[in-house]
Protein backbone atom coordinates (compact mmCIF):
# COMPACT_ATOMS: atom_id res chain seq x y z
CA UNK A 1 0.00 0.00 0.00
CA UNK A 2 2.78 2.44 1.16
CA UNK A 3 4.37 1.29 -1.93
CA UNK A 4 1.80 1.82 -4.64
CA UNK A 5 1.46 5.80 -2.83
CA UNK A 6 5.42 6.32 -3.39
CA UNK A 7 4.84 5.12 -6.94
CA UNK A 8 1.88 7.66 -7.63
CA UNK A 9 3.81 10.43 -6.02
CA UNK A 10 6.62 10.24 -8.27
CA UNK A 11 4.15 9.39 -11.15
CA UNK A 12 2.04 12.92 -9.86
CA UNK A 13 6.09 14.74 -9.85
CA UNK A 14 7.11 13.19 -13.24
CA UNK A 15 3.61 13.65 -15.54
CA UNK A 16 3.46 18.21 -13.96
CA UNK A 17 5.97 19.06 -16.27
CA UNK A 18 4.07 18.50 -19.25
CA UNK A 19 1.60 20.47 -17.93
CA UNK A 20 2.96 23.54 -16.99
CA UNK A 21 4.47 26.69 -19.72
CA UNK A 22 8.14 27.33 -19.66
CA UNK A 23 8.56 29.77 -16.82
CA UNK A 24 7.12 27.28 -14.62
CA UNK A 25 8.84 24.65 -15.83
CA UNK A 26 11.95 26.65 -14.91
CA UNK A 27 10.13 27.34 -11.36
CA UNK A 28 9.84 23.69 -10.74
CA UNK A 29 13.02 22.66 -12.00
CA UNK A 30 14.71 24.88 -9.72
CA UNK A 31 12.17 24.30 -6.74
CA UNK A 32 13.13 20.38 -7.11
CA UNK A 33 17.01 20.72 -7.38
CA UNK A 34 16.49 22.89 -4.11
CA UNK A 35 14.37 19.64 -2.48
CA UNK A 36 17.37 17.32 -3.89
CA UNK A 37 20.23 20.04 -2.09
CA UNK A 38 18.11 20.30 1.27
CA UNK A 39 17.75 16.38 1.27
CA UNK A 40 21.21 16.00 0.84
CA UNK A 41 22.22 18.82 3.42
CA UNK A 42 19.42 17.54 6.13
CA UNK A 43 21.94 13.73 5.91
CA UNK A 44 24.74 15.74 6.16
CA UNK A 45 23.66 18.14 9.15
CA UNK A 46 20.06 16.53 10.66
CA UNK A 47 20.58 13.15 10.59
CA UNK A 48 24.44 13.04 10.85
CA UNK A 49 25.04 16.42 12.91
CA UNK A 50 27.63 18.21 10.46
CA UNK A 51 27.99 21.90 10.13
CA UNK A 52 29.12 22.59 6.78
CA UNK A 53 29.39 25.49 4.65
CA UNK A 54 30.10 24.08 1.44
CA UNK A 55 26.74 22.06 0.19
CA UNK A 56 26.14 24.62 -1.88
CA UNK A 57 29.95 25.48 -3.58
CA UNK A 58 30.26 21.56 -3.93
CA UNK A 59 26.69 22.24 -6.13
CA UNK A 60 28.58 24.90 -8.01
CA UNK A 61 32.04 22.35 -8.12
CA UNK A 62 29.57 20.04 -10.24
CA UNK A 63 28.29 22.57 -12.31
CA UNK A 64 31.32 24.47 -13.46
CA UNK A 65 33.29 21.57 -13.57
CA UNK A 66 30.87 19.41 -15.83
CA UNK A 67 30.99 22.63 -17.86
CA UNK A 68 34.80 22.93 -18.20
CA UNK A 69 34.94 19.18 -19.40
CA UNK A 70 32.71 19.45 -21.90
CA UNK A 71 33.08 22.58 -23.30
CA UNK A 72 37.03 23.46 -22.60
CA UNK A 73 38.50 20.18 -22.56
CA UNK A 74 35.60 18.60 -25.16
CA UNK A 75 35.27 15.44 -23.25
CA UNK A 76 32.19 13.16 -24.12
CA UNK A 77 29.35 13.42 -21.63
CA UNK A 78 29.68 10.16 -19.52
CA UNK A 79 33.24 10.73 -18.76
CA UNK A 80 32.71 14.00 -18.00
CA UNK A 81 29.62 13.29 -15.61
CA UNK A 82 32.10 10.88 -13.98
CA UNK A 83 35.05 12.69 -13.77
CA UNK A 84 32.68 15.39 -12.19
CA UNK A 85 31.65 13.40 -9.93
CA UNK A 86 35.39 12.05 -9.19
CA UNK A 87 36.61 15.73 -8.70
CA UNK A 88 33.53 16.59 -6.15
CA UNK A 89 34.46 13.41 -3.78
CA UNK A 90 38.25 13.89 -4.11
CA UNK A 91 38.22 17.70 -2.83
CA UNK A 92 35.24 16.70 -0.17
CA UNK A 93 38.04 13.99 1.15
CA UNK A 94 40.83 15.92 1.14
CA UNK A 95 38.94 18.74 3.38
CA UNK A 96 36.82 16.24 5.35
CA UNK A 97 39.92 13.43 6.07
CA UNK A 98 41.62 16.10 8.70
CA UNK A 99 38.66 18.08 9.78
CA UNK A 100 36.46 15.46 11.35
CA UNK A 101 39.15 14.26 13.60
CA UNK A 102 38.70 17.57 15.52
CA UNK A 103 35.82 18.06 17.71
CA UNK A 104 32.82 20.42 17.23
CA UNK A 105 32.81 23.03 14.96
CA UNK A 106 36.09 22.84 13.03
CA UNK A 107 34.14 21.23 10.11
CA UNK A 108 31.94 24.55 9.22
CA UNK A 109 35.26 26.77 9.49
CA UNK A 110 36.83 24.85 7.11
CA UNK A 111 34.02 24.02 4.65
CA UNK A 112 33.14 28.16 5.45
CA UNK A 113 36.59 28.80 3.87
CA UNK A 114 36.30 26.40 1.14
CA UNK A 115 33.12 28.09 -0.21
CA UNK A 116 34.85 31.38 -0.05
CA UNK A 117 37.90 30.19 -1.64
CA UNK A 118 36.00 28.77 -4.48
CA UNK A 119 34.27 32.08 -5.53
CA UNK A 120 37.34 33.30 -5.61
CA UNK A 121 39.23 30.90 -7.94
CA UNK A 122 35.72 31.32 -10.32
CA UNK A 123 36.53 35.20 -10.13
CA UNK A 124 39.67 34.39 -11.46
CA UNK A 125 40.32 32.09 -13.54
CA UNK A 126 40.51 33.36 -16.36
CA UNK A 127 39.52 31.63 -19.91
CA UNK A 128 38.68 27.88 -17.69
CA UNK A 129 36.04 29.99 -15.58
CA UNK A 130 35.06 33.04 -17.51
CA UNK A 131 35.81 34.98 -14.84
CA UNK A 132 33.31 37.11 -13.33
CA UNK A 133 30.83 36.50 -16.07
CA UNK A 134 30.87 32.60 -15.66
CA UNK A 135 30.69 30.29 -19.11
CA UNK A 136 27.02 30.86 -20.91
CA UNK A 137 26.03 29.90 -24.46
CA UNK A 138 26.48 26.28 -23.68
CA UNK A 139 23.84 23.83 -24.68
CA UNK A 140 23.59 19.93 -23.35
CA UNK A 141 25.17 17.35 -26.00
CA UNK A 142 22.94 15.27 -27.57
CA UNK A 143 22.32 11.93 -25.79
CA UNK A 144 22.10 9.22 -28.53
CA UNK A 145 20.93 11.93 -31.12
CA UNK A 146 18.83 12.78 -29.06
CA UNK A 147 19.21 16.29 -27.25
CA UNK A 148 16.66 16.53 -24.17
CA UNK A 149 14.68 19.80 -23.51
CA UNK A 150 12.07 21.12 -22.39
CA UNK A 151 9.83 19.11 -20.45
CA UNK A 152 12.00 15.95 -20.40
CA UNK A 153 14.68 17.98 -18.97
CA UNK A 154 12.59 18.70 -16.46
CA UNK A 155 11.92 14.86 -15.82
CA UNK A 156 15.40 14.60 -15.39
CA UNK A 157 15.37 16.35 -12.56
CA UNK A 158 12.83 14.19 -11.23
CA UNK A 159 14.77 11.04 -11.58
CA UNK A 160 17.52 12.91 -9.90
CA UNK A 161 15.14 14.23 -6.83
CA UNK A 162 13.41 10.51 -6.82
CA UNK A 163 17.48 8.39 -6.73
CA UNK A 164 18.40 10.86 -4.31
CA UNK A 165 15.69 10.62 -1.57
CA UNK A 166 15.38 6.39 -2.87
CA UNK A 167 19.59 6.57 -1.12
CA UNK A 168 19.24 8.26 1.38
CA UNK A 169 15.90 6.99 2.86
CA UNK A 170 17.55 3.40 2.52
CA UNK A 171 20.33 4.62 4.17
CA UNK A 172 18.89 6.27 6.83
CA UNK A 173 16.93 3.16 7.40
CA UNK A 174 20.40 0.73 7.54
CA UNK A 175 23.03 0.57 10.57
CA UNK A 176 24.72 3.51 8.96
CA UNK A 177 21.40 5.82 9.56
CA UNK A 178 21.60 4.65 13.00
CA UNK A 179 24.96 5.02 13.27
CA UNK A 180 25.07 8.51 12.25
CA UNK A 181 22.05 9.86 14.23
CA UNK A 182 24.33 8.11 17.35
CA UNK A 183 26.51 10.24 16.69
CA UNK A 184 24.83 13.17 16.53
CA UNK A 185 23.40 12.92 19.70
CA UNK A 186 26.87 11.41 21.79
CA UNK A 187 29.79 10.62 19.89
CA UNK A 188 31.37 9.28 23.18
CA UNK A 189 28.17 6.31 23.41
CA UNK A 190 28.15 5.87 19.77
CA UNK A 191 32.13 5.12 19.46
CA UNK A 192 31.59 2.56 22.84
CA UNK A 193 28.81 1.36 20.61
CA UNK A 194 31.49 0.79 17.92
CA UNK A 195 30.89 2.99 15.51
CA UNK A 196 34.21 4.25 13.91
CA UNK A 197 32.91 8.10 14.30
CA UNK A 198 35.68 9.63 11.93
CA UNK A 199 35.04 7.50 9.14
CA UNK A 200 31.23 7.70 9.20
CA UNK A 201 31.74 11.40 9.25
CA UNK A 202 34.24 11.43 6.59
CA UNK A 203 31.53 8.87 4.02
CA UNK A 204 28.60 11.33 4.85
CA UNK A 205 30.65 14.36 4.02
CA UNK A 206 31.53 12.89 0.76
CA UNK A 207 28.49 10.85 0.16
CA UNK A 208 26.59 14.25 0.43
CA UNK A 209 29.45 16.48 -1.57
CA UNK A 210 29.00 14.54 -4.29
CA UNK A 211 25.26 14.11 -4.24
CA UNK A 212 25.40 18.09 -3.85
CA UNK A 213 28.16 17.81 -7.34
CA UNK A 214 25.85 15.73 -8.93
CA UNK A 215 22.46 18.03 -8.67
CA UNK A 216 25.28 20.58 -9.72
CA UNK A 217 25.50 19.06 -13.00
CA UNK A 218 22.07 18.46 -13.75
CA UNK A 219 21.64 22.45 -12.51
CA UNK A 220 24.49 23.62 -15.41
CA UNK A 221 21.73 22.83 -17.90
CA UNK A 222 19.08 24.48 -16.47
CA UNK A 223 19.84 28.35 -17.07
CA UNK A 224 22.49 26.90 -19.77
CA UNK A 225 25.03 29.62 -17.68
CA UNK A 226 27.08 29.07 -14.48
CA UNK A 227 28.56 32.35 -13.09
CA UNK A 228 30.05 33.04 -9.73
CA UNK A 229 27.53 35.23 -7.87
CA UNK A 230 24.52 32.08 -8.12
CA UNK A 231 27.28 29.87 -6.28
CA UNK A 232 27.82 32.57 -3.35
CA UNK A 233 27.48 32.41 0.84
CA UNK A 234 24.10 33.71 0.96
CA UNK A 235 22.91 30.25 -0.71
CA UNK A 236 25.06 28.30 1.56
CA UNK A 237 23.34 29.85 4.62
CA UNK A 238 19.72 29.72 2.82
CA UNK A 239 20.27 25.76 2.36
CA UNK A 240 21.26 26.10 5.86
CA UNK A 241 18.13 27.82 7.34
CA UNK A 242 16.21 25.40 5.13
CA UNK A 243 16.91 22.58 7.00
CA UNK A 244 16.33 24.39 10.07
CA UNK A 245 13.00 25.80 9.58
CA UNK A 246 11.64 22.78 8.18
CA UNK A 247 13.08 20.48 10.83
CA UNK A 248 16.43 18.95 10.87
CA UNK A 249 16.83 14.94 10.69
CA UNK A 250 13.78 14.55 9.02
CA UNK A 251 13.50 14.23 5.51
CA UNK A 252 9.94 15.50 4.66
CA UNK A 253 11.61 18.31 7.32
CA UNK A 254 13.61 19.13 4.28
CA UNK A 255 11.08 18.67 2.16
CA UNK A 256 8.71 21.38 3.54
CA UNK A 257 11.71 24.09 4.21
CA UNK A 258 12.92 23.70 0.98
CA UNK A 259 9.36 24.57 -0.83
CA UNK A 260 8.75 27.11 2.08
CA UNK A 261 11.97 29.06 1.42
CA UNK A 262 11.80 28.52 -2.11
CA UNK A 263 8.61 29.52 -2.73
CA UNK A 264 8.06 32.73 -0.05
CA UNK A 265 10.27 35.36 -2.29
CA UNK A 266 7.57 34.79 -4.98
CA UNK A 267 4.82 35.76 -2.96
CA UNK A 268 6.43 37.83 -1.07
CA UNK A 269 8.08 40.15 -2.96
CA UNK A 270 5.34 42.29 -3.81
CA UNK A 271 5.12 42.89 0.07
CA UNK A 272 9.24 43.37 1.13
CA UNK A 273 10.60 43.62 -2.41
CA UNK A 274 14.24 41.80 -2.08
CA UNK A 275 14.02 41.76 1.53
CA UNK A 276 12.68 38.33 2.02
CA UNK A 277 16.17 37.31 3.74
CA UNK A 278 15.27 39.10 6.65
CA UNK A 279 11.99 37.68 7.28
CA UNK A 280 14.60 34.13 6.54
CA UNK A 281 16.68 35.66 9.45
CA UNK A 282 13.88 36.18 11.72
CA UNK A 283 12.35 32.47 10.64
CA UNK A 284 15.43 30.75 11.50
CA UNK A 285 16.19 32.32 14.98
CA UNK A 286 12.46 32.11 15.92
CA UNK A 287 12.43 28.44 14.98
CA UNK A 288 15.80 27.74 16.86
CA UNK A 289 14.03 29.60 20.12
CA UNK A 290 10.28 28.12 19.78
CA UNK A 291 10.53 25.15 17.78
CA UNK A 292 13.80 23.64 17.42
CA UNK A 293 12.33 20.64 15.54
CA UNK A 294 11.05 22.40 13.09
CA UNK A 295 7.61 23.12 10.62
CA UNK A 296 7.71 19.32 10.82
CA UNK A 297 7.55 19.43 14.81
CA UNK A 298 4.39 21.80 14.71
CA UNK A 299 2.59 19.40 12.14
CA UNK A 300 3.40 16.12 14.94
CA UNK A 301 1.67 18.23 17.56
CA UNK A 302 -1.50 19.23 16.05
CA UNK A 303 -2.00 16.11 14.08
CA UNK A 304 -1.79 13.95 17.68
CA UNK B 1 63.73 49.62 2.19
CA UNK B 2 61.43 52.63 3.13
CA UNK B 3 58.61 50.97 0.58
CA UNK B 4 58.69 47.89 2.82
CA UNK B 5 58.58 50.19 5.94
CA UNK B 6 55.53 52.23 4.82
CA UNK B 7 54.29 48.46 3.77
CA UNK B 8 55.08 47.83 7.07
CA UNK B 9 53.11 50.27 8.87
CA UNK B 10 50.00 49.80 6.74
CA UNK B 11 50.07 46.07 7.79
CA UNK B 12 50.29 46.95 11.01
CA UNK B 13 47.49 48.58 11.02
CA UNK B 14 44.97 46.44 9.24
CA UNK B 15 46.10 43.69 11.49
CA UNK B 16 45.11 45.45 14.66
CA UNK B 17 41.63 45.72 12.98
CA UNK B 18 41.91 41.88 12.17
CA UNK B 19 43.14 41.63 16.07
CA UNK B 20 40.11 43.66 17.52
CA UNK B 21 37.45 41.41 15.47
CA UNK B 22 39.19 38.27 16.53
CA UNK B 23 39.46 40.03 20.06
CA UNK B 24 35.60 39.99 19.89
CA UNK B 25 35.47 36.38 19.19
CA UNK B 26 37.54 35.66 21.74
CA UNK B 27 35.58 37.65 24.43
CA UNK B 28 32.86 35.17 23.51
CA UNK B 29 34.72 31.83 23.35
CA UNK B 30 36.55 32.04 26.42
CA UNK B 31 33.57 31.94 28.92
CA UNK B 32 30.69 30.71 26.57
CA UNK B 33 32.36 28.51 23.83
CA UNK B 34 30.01 30.13 21.58
CA UNK B 35 31.83 31.04 18.14
CA UNK B 36 29.65 34.29 17.13
CA UNK B 37 29.93 34.73 12.97
CA UNK B 38 27.80 37.88 13.74
CA UNK B 39 31.02 40.69 14.88
CA UNK B 40 31.79 40.98 11.23
CA UNK B 41 27.85 42.42 10.83
CA UNK B 42 28.42 44.39 14.38
CA UNK B 43 31.39 46.16 12.93
CA UNK B 44 29.38 46.62 10.20
CA UNK B 45 27.17 48.46 12.25
CA UNK B 46 29.10 50.27 14.05
CA UNK B 47 30.67 51.77 10.70
CA UNK B 48 26.71 53.27 9.79
CA UNK B 49 26.94 54.03 13.28
CA UNK B 50 29.76 56.69 12.13
CA UNK B 51 28.06 57.62 9.35
CA UNK B 52 24.95 58.83 11.16
CA UNK B 53 26.71 60.40 14.21
CA UNK B 54 29.88 61.74 12.38
CA UNK B 55 28.95 62.58 8.72
CA UNK B 56 25.41 63.01 9.13
CA UNK B 57 25.00 65.20 12.37
CA UNK B 58 28.45 65.91 12.55
CA UNK B 59 29.31 65.47 16.02
CA UNK B 60 32.32 65.68 17.64
CA UNK B 61 35.06 62.58 17.35
CA UNK B 62 35.30 61.37 20.75
CA UNK B 63 31.37 61.68 21.65
CA UNK B 64 30.36 60.25 18.30
CA UNK B 65 33.03 57.52 18.74
CA UNK B 66 31.55 56.60 22.33
CA UNK B 67 27.81 56.84 21.77
CA UNK B 68 28.95 54.24 18.91
CA UNK B 69 30.82 52.02 21.31
CA UNK B 70 28.28 52.08 23.75
CA UNK B 71 25.30 51.55 21.39
CA UNK B 72 27.46 48.35 20.18
CA UNK B 73 27.57 46.93 23.94
CA UNK B 74 23.69 47.50 23.73
CA UNK B 75 23.28 45.31 20.92
CA UNK B 76 25.89 42.50 22.22
CA UNK B 77 24.02 42.65 25.61
CA UNK B 78 20.54 42.98 23.78
CA UNK B 79 21.95 39.50 21.38
CA UNK B 80 22.92 37.63 24.41
CA UNK B 81 19.68 38.39 26.13
CA UNK B 82 17.38 37.18 22.94
CA UNK B 83 19.22 34.80 21.33
CA UNK B 84 21.51 33.22 23.60
CA UNK B 85 20.28 33.05 26.70
CA UNK B 86 16.88 31.36 26.44
CA UNK B 87 18.87 28.45 24.50
CA UNK B 88 21.16 28.33 27.40
CA UNK B 89 18.82 28.04 30.06
CA UNK B 90 16.86 25.35 28.50
CA UNK B 91 20.09 23.82 27.75
CA UNK B 92 20.36 23.07 24.40
CA UNK B 93 23.40 21.96 22.19
CA UNK B 94 26.17 24.48 21.94
CA UNK B 95 25.07 24.45 18.16
CA UNK B 96 21.79 25.87 18.90
CA UNK B 97 23.21 29.42 19.97
CA UNK B 98 26.02 29.68 16.97
CA UNK B 99 23.04 28.73 14.60
CA UNK B 100 20.34 31.26 15.81
CA UNK B 101 23.37 33.74 15.86
CA UNK B 102 24.05 33.08 12.45
CA UNK B 103 20.11 34.15 11.80
CA UNK B 104 20.85 37.17 13.87
CA UNK B 105 23.47 38.10 11.50
CA UNK B 106 21.56 38.01 8.51
CA UNK B 107 18.51 40.11 10.10
CA UNK B 108 21.35 42.49 10.97
CA UNK B 109 22.73 43.13 7.54
CA UNK B 110 19.03 42.77 6.12
CA UNK B 111 18.08 45.38 8.94
CA UNK B 112 20.65 47.96 7.69
CA UNK B 113 20.47 47.35 3.67
CA UNK B 114 16.40 48.53 4.20
CA UNK B 115 17.66 51.44 6.60
CA UNK B 116 20.07 53.37 4.42
CA UNK B 117 20.76 53.52 0.62
CA UNK B 118 22.78 50.77 -0.96
CA UNK B 119 25.98 52.67 -1.80
CA UNK B 120 28.74 52.83 0.16
CA UNK B 121 28.21 55.48 3.14
CA UNK B 122 31.77 57.77 4.12
CA UNK B 123 32.76 58.39 7.52
CA UNK B 124 35.26 60.85 7.90
CA UNK B 125 38.63 60.61 9.52
CA UNK B 126 39.26 61.93 12.81
CA UNK B 127 42.46 63.45 11.77
CA UNK B 128 41.81 64.05 8.11
CA UNK B 129 43.96 62.61 5.62
CA UNK B 130 47.25 63.85 6.21
CA UNK B 131 50.64 61.85 6.82
CA UNK B 132 52.83 61.39 9.77
CA UNK B 133 56.62 61.43 8.76
CA UNK B 134 58.36 59.60 11.96
CA UNK B 135 61.85 58.46 10.83
CA UNK B 136 61.89 58.93 7.07
CA UNK B 137 58.56 56.90 7.07
CA UNK B 138 55.08 57.95 6.23
CA UNK B 139 52.13 56.84 7.93
CA UNK B 140 48.94 58.71 7.61
CA UNK B 141 47.25 59.93 10.53
CA UNK B 142 44.42 56.93 10.12
CA UNK B 143 46.87 54.08 10.61
CA UNK B 144 48.63 55.75 13.72
CA UNK B 145 45.12 56.25 15.33
CA UNK B 146 44.19 52.46 14.85
CA UNK B 147 47.58 51.41 15.63
CA UNK B 148 47.83 53.38 18.95
CA UNK B 149 43.51 52.84 19.74
CA UNK B 150 43.97 49.05 19.57
CA UNK B 151 47.23 48.97 21.41
CA UNK B 152 45.17 50.36 24.21
CA UNK B 153 41.89 47.83 23.82
CA UNK B 154 44.70 45.17 24.47
CA UNK B 155 46.75 46.98 27.05
CA UNK B 156 42.68 47.12 28.79
CA UNK B 157 41.88 43.69 28.21
CA UNK B 158 45.17 42.01 29.65
CA UNK B 159 45.11 44.55 32.47
CA UNK B 160 41.14 43.34 33.22
CA UNK B 161 41.96 39.75 32.75
CA UNK B 162 45.47 39.50 34.82
CA UNK B 163 44.88 41.95 37.50
CA UNK B 164 41.14 42.77 38.53
CA UNK B 165 38.94 40.41 39.76
CA UNK B 166 36.11 40.40 37.71
CA UNK B 167 38.70 39.24 34.66
CA UNK B 168 39.78 36.54 37.29
CA UNK B 169 36.40 35.13 37.33
CA UNK B 170 36.22 34.91 33.53
CA UNK B 171 38.74 32.56 33.54
CA UNK B 172 37.49 30.93 36.00
CA UNK B 173 34.14 30.53 33.93
CA UNK B 174 36.34 29.61 31.00
CA UNK B 175 38.33 27.08 32.66
CA UNK B 176 35.14 25.38 34.33
CA UNK B 177 32.11 26.50 34.38
CA UNK B 178 30.54 24.32 36.73
CA UNK B 179 33.12 24.72 38.79
CA UNK B 180 33.12 28.68 38.90
CA UNK B 181 29.17 28.76 39.31
CA UNK B 182 29.61 26.56 42.75
CA UNK B 183 32.49 29.34 43.43
CA UNK B 184 29.37 31.77 43.21
CA UNK B 185 30.29 33.43 40.45
CA UNK B 186 27.05 34.97 38.50
CA UNK B 187 27.07 33.19 35.06
CA UNK B 188 24.39 34.93 33.22
CA UNK B 189 26.30 38.12 34.00
CA UNK B 190 29.76 37.02 32.93
CA UNK B 191 28.32 35.76 29.37
CA UNK B 192 26.20 39.46 28.99
CA UNK B 193 29.42 41.05 29.57
CA UNK B 194 31.79 38.69 27.68
CA UNK B 195 28.89 39.68 24.29
CA UNK B 196 28.79 43.45 25.80
CA UNK B 197 32.71 43.25 25.27
CA UNK B 198 32.83 41.37 21.84
CA UNK B 199 30.00 43.75 20.72
CA UNK B 200 32.35 46.62 21.72
CA UNK B 201 35.52 45.32 20.44
CA UNK B 202 33.61 44.41 17.12
CA UNK B 203 32.48 47.89 16.81
CA UNK B 204 35.53 49.26 17.81
CA UNK B 205 37.22 47.95 14.50
CA UNK B 206 34.11 49.22 12.45
CA UNK B 207 34.39 52.22 13.29
CA UNK B 208 38.64 52.25 12.61
CA UNK B 209 37.84 50.82 9.42
CA UNK B 210 35.14 52.39 7.99
CA UNK B 211 37.17 55.86 7.05
CA UNK B 212 38.91 53.61 4.63
CA UNK B 213 36.50 51.25 2.93
CA UNK B 214 33.17 53.29 3.87
CA UNK B 215 30.31 52.29 5.32
CA UNK B 216 28.74 49.42 2.75
CA UNK B 217 26.25 46.85 4.46
CA UNK B 218 28.11 44.02 2.46
CA UNK B 219 31.47 44.50 4.66
CA UNK B 220 30.28 42.48 7.55
CA UNK B 221 31.25 38.36 6.27
CA UNK B 222 34.76 39.26 4.82
CA UNK B 223 35.57 41.31 8.42
CA UNK B 224 34.06 37.89 10.02
CA UNK B 225 36.59 35.50 8.34
CA UNK B 226 39.44 37.36 8.60
CA UNK B 227 39.10 38.03 11.90
CA UNK B 228 38.36 34.17 12.50
CA UNK B 229 41.60 33.58 10.75
CA UNK B 230 43.67 35.87 13.50
CA UNK B 231 42.10 33.96 15.84
CA UNK B 232 42.46 30.76 14.69
CA UNK B 233 46.26 31.68 14.24
CA UNK B 234 46.88 33.26 17.28
CA UNK B 235 44.86 30.51 19.71
CA UNK B 236 42.00 31.02 21.77
CA UNK B 237 44.00 30.13 24.80
CA UNK B 238 45.57 34.05 25.23
CA UNK B 239 44.21 37.40 24.72
CA UNK B 240 47.54 38.62 23.13
CA UNK B 241 47.67 35.74 20.77
CA UNK B 242 44.49 37.26 18.74
CA UNK B 243 46.69 40.45 18.23
CA UNK B 244 49.65 38.53 16.88
CA UNK B 245 47.39 36.66 14.63
CA UNK B 246 45.79 39.87 12.85
CA UNK B 247 49.21 40.91 12.59
CA UNK B 248 50.47 37.90 10.98
CA UNK B 249 47.83 37.36 8.82
CA UNK B 250 47.78 41.12 7.49
CA UNK B 251 51.43 40.92 7.09
CA UNK B 252 50.90 37.91 5.10
CA UNK B 253 48.13 39.29 2.91
CA UNK B 254 50.34 42.13 2.06
CA UNK B 255 53.89 41.01 1.49
CA UNK B 256 52.00 38.38 -0.87
CA UNK B 257 50.04 41.48 -2.66
CA UNK B 258 52.86 43.10 -3.36
CA UNK B 259 55.77 40.62 -4.05
CA UNK B 260 54.42 37.06 -4.94
CA UNK B 261 53.88 36.37 -8.19
CA UNK B 262 50.14 35.69 -8.62
CA UNK B 263 47.32 37.12 -10.13
CA UNK B 264 46.33 40.07 -7.25
CA UNK B 265 42.61 38.80 -7.41
CA UNK B 266 44.00 35.56 -5.60
CA UNK B 267 45.55 37.51 -2.93
CA UNK B 268 41.74 37.40 -1.47
CA UNK B 269 42.04 33.79 -1.07
CA UNK B 270 45.18 34.03 1.10
CA UNK B 271 43.76 34.30 4.51
CA UNK B 272 40.77 31.68 3.67
CA UNK B 273 44.32 29.65 2.59
CA UNK B 274 45.35 30.44 6.32
CA UNK B 275 42.26 29.70 7.93
CA UNK B 276 42.09 26.27 6.46
CA UNK B 277 46.24 25.40 7.29
CA UNK B 278 45.66 26.16 10.43
CA UNK B 279 42.23 24.78 11.31
CA UNK B 280 43.65 21.35 9.67
CA UNK B 281 47.29 21.31 10.84
CA UNK B 282 47.42 23.16 14.31
CA UNK B 283 43.74 23.94 15.37
CA UNK B 284 44.74 25.12 18.68
CA UNK B 285 47.16 28.38 17.43
CA UNK B 286 50.62 29.76 17.90
CA UNK B 287 50.31 30.87 21.28
CA UNK B 288 49.56 27.84 24.00
CA UNK B 289 47.20 28.81 26.55
CA UNK B 290 48.50 29.83 30.31
CA UNK B 291 48.31 27.15 32.77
Amino acid sequence: MKRIAWVAGFIVLAALPFFLGSYHNDVYRKLLLWITLALGYNFLFGICGQVAFSHFAFYGIGAYSVVILLFQFNLPLPVAIVLGVVICAGIALVVAIPATRLEGFYLALVTLALAQLFIVVLNEGGNVTGGTGGIANYRLPPIFGWRIAGPPYTLVIVGLLAATFALLWRLDHSWFGRACRALRDNPEAAAAMGVDVARTKVIVFTLTSALAGIAGMVYAFVDNTVNPPIFGLDNAFLILFMVIVGGAGRHAGAVIGATLLFLLPFWLSPLVGHHHQLIFGVLVVAAILAQPKGLIGLWDRFSK
Amino acid sequence: MQDLLELAVGATASGCIYGLIALAYLLMIRPTGIINFAVGEWAMVASFGGFVFLTKYEWPYPLGMAVVVAFMMGVGWATERIAVRPLVEKGASLLAPILALLGVLVVTREVISVSFPPDPLPVPFPFGIGRLELFGIGASYQNVFIIVVTLTVFAGTWFFFEQTLWGKSFEAVSLNRRAAALMGINLPRVTAVSFAGGAGAAGLAGLLVSPNISAHYLMGVPLAIQGFTALVIGGVGRVEGALLGGLLLAFAEQLTARYAPIPSGYTQGVPLLFLMIFLLVRPTGLLRARA
